[in-house]
This record gives C-alpha cells, structure tokens and sequence, in this order.
C-alpha cells in the first residue's frame, strides 16, 4: 500500500480514518479492531496536528503508512513537528468522577490502549508513531 | 457519513441535541456550539440522540465532560441510542459513569422531569 501524505490539518482526520480503514478491511481485521486501530492513529493524529502543528503554527504534513504481514497489521505515522513521545502522558483518572476531572488526557489514553503494540521512535527530525494490530486467522475448524 | 448536529430546546427546559456520522477533532467544534445553546438556556436535562453516531473521538468526548462540568451535578445528561462502538469507547474513559445510557428513545422516560 502506498504512503498517504497529507497536510497537518484537521480537515484531514476523515481521510487518514478512510485509509486506515481500508488497510485493516485489506488485512482482514475484525470490525471490533479495526474501529479500535483507526480511534489510536486518528487520536495520535490529531495530537500531532493540534500541538505540533495549530499551536506552532508550523506549516506541516503527515505520512501514513500501511504494512501487512502474515501476523501484523502496521500503520505508521510520521511528522516532522517538534519531539513528542504520546507514551510519556500521563493517563487520566478514569475512575474519578467527570465534574472532578481535568480536561484532557483521554485521547492519547485511547489510543495507546487500544492497539497490540504501540512503539514511538524519533529519527532525525521525524517523530514515528507505530500501531500494531495481531492479524487473528480463521481456523478451519473440526478434528476432522 | 457526514457529520450532522442538531440542537432543539423541548418542554420543561430539555434540551436535545441529535448528532449523526464522524465526531473527531475537526468537527467537534460544532457539538461544543450546539451544547452552549443548551447551557445558555440553562436546561434542566440534556439529551444527546447519538443512534446515526458512527465515530465518536476524544475531542467528542471532551465536549461531553465540558456539557457535564457546566450544567452541574442537578443536571442529568441521557445518551440515547448509541452504537456498540461509540458506547465502548464512552466506557474506556469511564464517563458511562456520568450519563445515562438508553436504547431506545422513550419520551415517557427521556420528558419526564
């Protein structure tokens, strides 16, 4: 599958999903998980648009990469914004009570627990983050 | 789908807001809109029809803890209809815990205050 590049806006959100969706419809994942990977990338997604980005004021693009083998399904996001490692966030308080609760947090939590594997890497000036989805087999059944 | 708000102020200070299709970050900002109608109208109840909501992101979340922290602990808040989906992701973050979620939109149940 070919790399999606796409400017750091948020109008592009719908387009990275639709992506997304097709690479996991392609590896054949379950709906359960495909809806559970596309939420993490576009979570991550928008992070790296709304702080990268908006905030900074940076003109910026996003790379989104689709790859299948016989057990993974692995999307790869990739920007050039400043550093951001979305593991070191602190996870919000879900079992606090909403009118106790500071804003935000949720969404990186989303996304980092909604995938098999998720893996950040910085290299150069390019943050990577890294979805993997287990490609689960359909047995044939029966003992025969 | 589309994303489509829609806010409508009922009987009794109820407000209701419908909301179809992909709520992400880019289109949240409509729902934040429509949910200040309501707190401007210092409704009694609010009621979010979500059956045609696809997609629900964190930044659709955010808006749902902002419409909860505005209108006050007195204030109940119905989700109504919603997806297999978009229910679960409203449990991960634990805010199943602050609406109250229905099937099916009874007015006998939703009206009535």
């Amino acid at each position: 599958m070919e790399t999606l590049i796409l400017p750091a806006s948020l109008d592009s959100l719908a387009v990275i999903r639709k992506h997304v969706q097709t690479a996991a419809s392609d590896a054949g994942l379950e709906k359960k998980d495909s809806y559970r990977l596309l939420l993490a990338v576009d979570e991550v997604a928008t992070n790296i648009i709304t702080h990268g980005y908006l905030e900074t004021g940076i003109d910026g693009r996003l790379e989104v990469r689709a790859e299948v083998d016989g057990e993974h399904l692995t999307i790869a996001l990739g920007d050039s914004g400043p550093a951001f490692d979305p593991t070191q966030v602190s996870e919000p308080d879900v079992n606090q009570p909403v009118e106790d609760r500071k804003v935000g947090g949720m969404g990186l939590y989303l996304a980092i627990r909604n995938v098999d594997q998720f893996k950040y890497q910085r290299v150069g000036d390019q943050n990577r983050n890294i979805f993997i989805m287990n490609r689960k087999h359909m047995h044939s059944g029966g003992s025969g | 789908m589309a994303f489509n708000v829609r806010f409508e102020m009922l009987d009794k200070g109820i407000a209701r807001i419908t909301l179809a299709g992909e709520l992400d970050a880019g289109t949240a900002p409509l729902f934040q809109k429509e949910v200040e109608k309501a707190t401007a109208e210092n409704a009694k109840r609010l009621v979010l029809v979500v059956s045609e909501l696809e997609y629900i992101a964190s930044a659709g979340l955010r808006v749902l803890v902002f419409a909860k922290q505005k209108m006050g602990r007195q204030v109940d808040v119905y989700v109504v209809g919603a997806q297999e989906q978009v229910m679960d992701t409203i449990r991960k973050t634990g805010l199943h815990n602050s609406v109250i979620s229905v099937k099916s939109y009874d007015p006998a149940v939703i009206e009535n205050i």
